[in-house]
C-alpha cells in the first residue's frame, strides 16, 4: 500500500509538469503575464515535492525490508545494515535512476527559485527544466519502474546486494557523480533559455556561475571516488582503466573544465561568449550521453547495468531531442551571437581559448576511442578494443601543449598582449626546473618511456610556474589568485603522479606454500608466507593468508584475504595495502595450485596516493574560488 | 564558414544518433547469437526418489527450475511450470535446501511438472550454477546453460527471453 502511494506521487509529478508545459506552450496570456509564472512555479514546486515525498518513502520502504517490491527484493536484505540498505538503492539501474532523477529535480528546485522573479529567463528555463524532468520521469515509470510489486506473494528474502558494493566509497560515488552530471542541467536550461529568448544584452554568465562550479565539484569528487574504490574495494590495483564508462565521465568533465574556464573568460572581459554557450550546451549533453551508454547495454563493462534494447531506444531518442533542441537553436543565433570584442592574441583569454580547443580534441578522441569499436563492428563484425596504448598516445601531447599555455597564461593579462621579453622570462625559470627535475628522475630510474616523460615535464611546468607565482606573491606582493593557483598545482600534480607511477611502479607475480620465504628484488628482501587461514563470517567464507615482508628495510605484515558470498555464490578479492609517502605495498591472493602452493600478486605502485591528493587540490582551488566570489 | 558551421552543429548530432539507434536495433540479435553458453558444473546428487542422478540426463532441450517447498512464488509459477510439462517441455527440478520428506509431499499435494528433481540439501550446485535464491530457471541446451531467469516464471519471460534461444538452437542444428 505504501510502494503504491509512493508511485502514486510520482505519477502526479507528471500530471502536474505536463500541465506546466501545456499551460505555457498552449495558452498565452500575455496581458497577465506574471499570474501565469506565479501558477507554473507552483505547480513546479508542487511537482518536485511529491517526487521529493515519493523517494522518501522509497528509502522508508526500503529500510522496513518491503520484498514485495520487486527492485528491493533483487538488491536488498534483511540482515544488511540499515546504511547499506538505503544505498542498496542505487546499486542497480531501476534505483540509481530515481536518485538520478531525484537529483535532476534537486538542482532545478533550487534553481529556478533561487532566481529573481522578475527575471527575463525564469520563464523559459522553467519550461525547458519542466520538459527534461518529466522526459526522464516518464523513462522511468515506463520503462523502469522501480515501484513494481512481486505479485500475489512478495519474497520472505531479499536476494542481497552485489557484496562488491558494500562499501562506503561506492555509497557515495554515484550519488557525487549523478548530482555533477545533473547540476549541468542548469547551465544548459538557462543557456537554452537564453538563446530561445534571443535579447544578446542580459548578462547571464554571473546567474549560472557558482552552480556550475559547485556542479564541477560534485563530477570531479564523484570520479576520484569512483577510482579510489576501484583501486581499494575492487583490488583492480590500478586508478584509472580506460574503460568506456570512466570515459563518458570524463568526457562532462572535461567540457565543464572547458566551460568553466571559458565562464570566467567571458565574464571577465567579454570574449568567447559563443564558446562558452557551446560548451554549457554540450556537458549536459555528454552526460546524457554518458547515462546512455550505461544504461543501454551497448557496450560491455564493469558498470553497465542489464541490458535493454527498449530503455536505449527511449534514451537515445529523448536525449537526442533535447540535445538537437538546444543545438539548434544555437545554430539559428549563431549569426547574432559576436562577442563585442576580439580575443587579443597574447592575452590570458587566448590561451584560454586554446585551452579550450585542446579540451574539445581530447574530448573528440575519448569519444572516438569509445564508439570506434562500435563502429568497426557495425561495418564488418569485427571485435576490436581501444585501450590504454591509444589514450596515452593521444593525451601526451595535448598535456605538454595545454601545460605551455597554463605556463604562459599565468602572467599573461586579460585583454593585452603579452611582450616577448616578458614571455621569455616567464618561461625560462619553470622550464630550466624541469628540465634539471627531469634530467635527475631520468638518472635515478633508469627507464625511458617518451610518454611517461612527457607526462611529468608538463606536470613539473605548471607546477614550477605556480610555486614561482606563489613566491613572487610572498616577496613581491604580486596578484595571485588564490583558487586558481591550487587547482593548477592540483593539475600538475596530477600529470606528475600519473606519469611518476607509471615509471616506477612495477608488480610481481610470486607462488608460495605457507611457511615458505622468498626474496624478490633488492626493494622487497623478504617474502614470508607465514600462514593461510579459512573460516566463516556472518555472511561469507574468508580466505585470509598472513604475510610479511621486509620492504625497503621496514617489516610490514599484510593479510589479504579471499571472500565468498553465501547468497550470490559471488567471491571477492581484498587487497591487503600499506600505504608510505611515496608508495603503497599492493597485495592480492591468488589461487591455490596443485602442489598446495597460492599465487600472490604484490603490487608496487608509487606515487598513487597523489592522484587523489591532487584531484583535492583542484576540487578545494574552486572551493576558493566559490567563497572568494561571494566575499567580493 | 559560418552557414556550414551552422549546419554541422545540426548535422553531427544527427549522424551520432541515427548511428546508435542502428546499432542498438541491430544489438539485440548480436547478444544473443554472442552469448556464450557456460558448461553445466559437474556434481554428484541423487534425486528425490533416492536415485543418483546421470549427467546425460541433461542432454537435449532442458529447463532447470530451483524450487523448496518452502518457496512461496514457486507455487505462483507452479500452475505455468505444470502447464509446460504437459506441453511436452522437459523440466528437471533442482530441490533446494530443502527436506526430502516435505518436497515430496509438496510434490504429491501440488502434483509433479519435473521428469525428477535433483535433491540438493545444502545448496551445493546450487552455489557452483550461481543461484541468488529460489526459485530460479536455467534453459540448457545439450548440458550447457544458455539461458537464467531469476524469479518468478510466467508466460511472458518464456515467450522473450527462452522462446528465441530455444528457437536459435535449433535453427543451428
Amino acid at each position: 500500500m505504501i510502494g503504491e502511494i509512493s508511485h502514486l506521487l510520482s505519477l502526479s509529478a507528471v500530471l502536474l509538469l505536463s500541465l506546466v508545459l501545456i499551460f505555457n506552450l498552449f495558452f498565452s496570456f500575455n496581458q497577465s503575464h506574471s499570474n501565469q509564472l506565479i501558477l507554473s512555479m507552483r505547480l513546479f514546486n508542487q511537482a518536485c515535492w511529491l517526487v521529493f515525498i515519493s523517494f522518501g518513502i522509497y528509502i522508508y520502504l526500503a529500510i522496513s525490508d518491503d520484498f514485495s517490491i520487486a527492485y528491493i527484493a533483487n538488491h536488498s536484505n534483511s540482515q544488511l545494515p540499515i546504511f547499506y540498505k538505503v544505498t542498496s538503492i542505487w546499486s542497480a539501474h531501476e534505483g540509481s535512476m530515481f536518485l538520478w532523477i531525484v537529483f535532476l529535480i534537486a538542482w532545478s528546485f533550487l534553481f529556478i527559485n533561487a532566481l529573481d522573479k522578475n527575471h527575463p529567463l525564469k520563464k523559459p528555463t522553467l519550461l525547458m527544466l519542466s520538459l527534461i524532468i518529466l522526459g526522464f520521469l516518464l523513462f522511468l515509470l515506463i520503462t523502469s519502474n522501480p515501484f513494481e510489486r512481486i505479485l500475489p506473494f512478495g519474497a520472505i528474502e531479499g536476494a542481497d546486494i552485489n557484496p562488491v558494493l558494500q562499501d562506503p566509497a561506492l555509497a557515495i560515488h554515484p550519488p557525487m557523480l549523478y548530482l555533477g552530471y545533473v547540476g549541468f542541467v542548469i547551465s544548459f536550461s538557462f543557456i537554452t533559455a537564453y538563446l530561445f529568448h534571443g535579447d544578446f544584452k542580459l548578462d547571464w554568465e554571473q546567474d549560472i556561475k557558482n552552480w556550475s562550479l559547485v556542479a564541477w565539484i560534485f563530477l570531479t569528487i564523484g570520479i576520484a571516488l569512483g577510482s579510489w574504490w576501484a583501486y581499494y574495494e575492487l583490488g583492480w590495483g590500478g586508478y584509472w582503466f580506460w574503460d568506456p564508462v570512466e570515459n563518458v565521465a570524463l568526457m562532462p568533465w572535461l567540457a565543464a573544465t572547458a566551460f568553466m574556464h571559458s565562464l570566467f573568460a567571458s565574464s571577465k572581459s567579454d570574449v568567447l561568449k559563443t564558446w562558452t554557450m557551446f560548451l554549457g550546451i554540450l556537458i549536459f549533453a555528454l552526460s546524457l550521453f554518458g547515462a546512455f551508454i550505461v544504461r543501454s547495454g551497448i557496450i560491455d563493462s564493469v558498470h553497465s547495468f542489464a541490458n535493454d534494447p527498449e530503455r536505449g531506444l527511449y534514451l537515445l531518442s529523448f536525449s537526442g531531442s533535447i540535445t538537437l533542441l538546444a543545438l539548434s537553436v544555437f545554430a539559428y543565433r549563431l549569426p547574432s551571437l559576436k562577442s563585442s570584442k576580439l580575443v587579443v592574441s597574447g592575452s590570458k583569454e587566448s590561451f584560454l581559448s586554446m585551452n579550450n580547443i585542446l579540451m574539445i580534441t581530447s574530448i573528440f578522441s575519448i569519444f572516438l576511442g569509445v564508439t570506434y569499436p562500435l563502429i568497426i563492428e557495425s561495418i564488418n563484425g569485427d571485435k576490436v578494443s581501444i585501450g590504454p596504448p591509444y589514450y596515452n598516445t593521444i593525451f601526451a601531447p595535448l598535456i605538454l601543449i595545454a601545460a605551455v599555455f597554463i605556463m604562459i597564461s599565468v602572467d599573461a593579462l586579460w585583454q593585452r598582449s603579452m611582450s616577448l621579453r616578458s614571455l621569455f622570462i616567464t618561461m625560462a625559470i619553470p622550464t630550466f626546473l624541469s628540465f634539471v627535475s627531469i634530467y635527475l628522475i631520468w638518472a635515478f630510474a633508469s627507464v625511458f618511456s617518451l610518454l611517461a616523460y612527457i607526462g611529468i615535464f608538463s606536470g613539473l611546468l605548471i607546477i614550477f610556474s605556480y610555486i614561482n607565482r606563489i613566491i613572487n606573491n610572498f616577496f613581491n606582493k604580486k596578484y595571485i589568485n588564490k583558487g586558481s593557483a591550487v587547482a593548477h598545482l592540483g593539475l600538475g600534480l596530477l600529470f606528475f603522479a600519473v606519469s611518476m607511477n607509471s615509471i616506477f611502479s612495477y608488480e610481481k607475480n610470486l607462488n608460495l606454500a605457507p611457511g615458505q620465504s622468498i626474496s624478490v628484488n633488492e626493494s622487497v628482501q623478504e617474502f614470508y608466507f607465514k600462514d593461510i587461514r579459512v573460516f566463516s563470517a556472518s555472511n561469507h567464507d574468508v580466505i585470509s593468508a598472513e604475510v610479511s615482508l621486509l620492504h625497503d628495510g621496514k617489516e610490514i605484515s599484510l593479510n589479504p584475504q579471499k571472500r565468498k558470498y553465501a547468497t550470490r555464490g559471488q567471491i571477492t578479492s581484498e587487497s591487503a595495502i600499506h600505504a608510505s609517502f611515496l608508495k603503497d605495498t599492493y597485495l592480492t591472493i591468488g589461487d591455490q595450485l596443485e602442489n598446495s602452493s597460492w599465487t600472490f600478486s604484490l603490487k608496487i605502485n608509487y606515487f598513487i596516493k597523489w592522484i587523489w591528493f591532487s584531484a583535492a587540490l583542484m576540487v578545494l582551488g574552486i572551493f576558493l574560488t566559490i567563497f572568494k566570489k561571494k566575499a567580493s | 564558414m559560418n552557414q556550414s558551421l551552422r549546419i554541422l552543429i545540426i548535422l553531427l548530432p544527427i549522424f551520432i544518433l541515427v548511428f546508435f539507434t542502428k546499432i542498438l536495433l541491430v544489438d539485440e540479435d548480436l547478444k544473443l547469437s554472442s552469448f556464450e553458453a557456460k558448461n553445466f558444473p559437474a556434481f554428484e546428487l541423487d534425486d528425490l526418489n533416492g536415485r543418483s542422478v546421470q549427467s546425460e540426463s541433461l542432454n537435449g532441450i532442458k529447463l532447470l527450475n530451483v524450487w523448496a517447498s518452502w518457496c512461496i512464488t514457486c507455487l505462483v509459477e507452479h500452475p505455468f511450470l505444470t502447464k509446460l510439462s504437459k506441453n511436452n517441455v522437459e523440466i528437471i527440478g533442482l530441490n533446494y535446501k530443502d527436506s526430502k520428506s516435505k518436497a515430496n509431499s509438496w510434490l504429491e499435494k501440488h502434483g509433479n511438472p519435473y521428469l525428477f528433481s535433483i535433491y540438493d540439501p545444502r545448496g551445493d550446485l546450487a552455489f557452483d550454477l550461481g543461484v541468488t535464491g529460489a526459485p530460479e530457471t536455467y534453459l540448457l541446451i545439450d548440458s550447457k546453460v544458455v539461458g537464467h531467469i531469476q524469479g518468478e516464471m510466467n508466460q511472458q519471460k518464456w515467450e522473450t527471453i527462452f522462446m528465441p534461444l530455444i528457437q536459435q538452437a535449433t535453427q543451428k542444428k
